[in-house]
């Protein structure tokens, strides 16, 4: 991030970096529930790796997007053309009620 | 600053302007403060999966399989409705913010104490009286 171009008191109340924050705890909140899949290993057998991957993909998806959104976010708002983002908080709420889905179907039938 | 810079709102096309529907961009600040709080609900309802992850995973002997089968399950789909009822809670506020319109109440929170309360009672109970 170039701080001559991002630095300035566009945005005085670094919303974007409280934003990324919460972004990187939503992540870190995935890879927790990914660890948690895996100790469902013993009872409900190798399947348990595709739940693990799917939390994890979707921490990945974060982590990949976070400097992006950070910068694109920075430059919108110092030149007053922000916009609210759709699609991450629509695919977000899908990956998880999905994942839930999933495990509900690990619980019940496998 | 032309035109399009002080009204952005007018360019939106495709799921973006059918999910938001019209209406004026909001003061950056709030739209991210939007996004924030969709991202805690977000994270409430991996709390709840992980409860019942966990619950699966590691109650092993302390409940009876159905009661332990049966609790993780609940709290799976409490975390599922709270994703879900996050994200439409989300689109509601922003389609309010770009009207100018009260924001709507948050009916989220007392299925999330309910749901809460529900599992920690039939957890107490299980273990006080099995």
């Amino acid at each position: 991030m170039n701080p001559r171009r991002h630095g300035r008191a566009a945005d005085p109340g670094l919303q974007p970096e409280r934003t990324t924050l919460a972004w990187n705890r939503t992540l870190v909140s995935f890879v927790v529930v990914a660890a948690f899949f895996l100790r469902w290993g013993p009872e409900h057998g190798a399947v348990v790796v595709v739940l693990f991957g799917a939390a994890l993909a979707v921490a990945l998806g974060i982590w990949l997007t976070q400097r992006p959104r950070y910068a694109q976010r920075t430059e919108t708002i110092a030149r007053n053309l922000h916009r609210a983002s759709v699609g991450a908080p629509l695919l977000l709420g899908a990956a998880v009620v999905l994942l839930g889905t999933a495990a509900l179907v690990v619980v019940i039938a496998l | 600053m032309t035109e399009n810079d002080s009204q952005p709102s007018t360019q939106r096309t495709g799921l973006s302007a059918r999910v938001l529907g019209g209406g004026i961009e909001p003061d950056p600040r709030f739209t991210l403060a939007n996004e924030r709080t969709f991202l805690a609900w977000i994270r409430t309802a991996l709390a709840f999966l992980a409860g019942g992850v966990a619950l699966e995973a590691f109650a092993g002997d302390v409940f009876p399989a159905p009661v332990r089968t049966g609790l993780a399950i609940a709290l799976l789909l409490v975390g599922m409705v709270i994703a879900a009822g996050a994200t439409v809670r989300w689109i509601r506020i922003e389609r309010a913010m770009r009207h100018s319109l009260p924001l709507p109440l948050p009916w989220l929170a007392p299925i999330l104490a309910a749901g809460a309360a529900v599992a920690t009672g039939v957890m107490v109970g299980v273990l006080l009286f099995r």
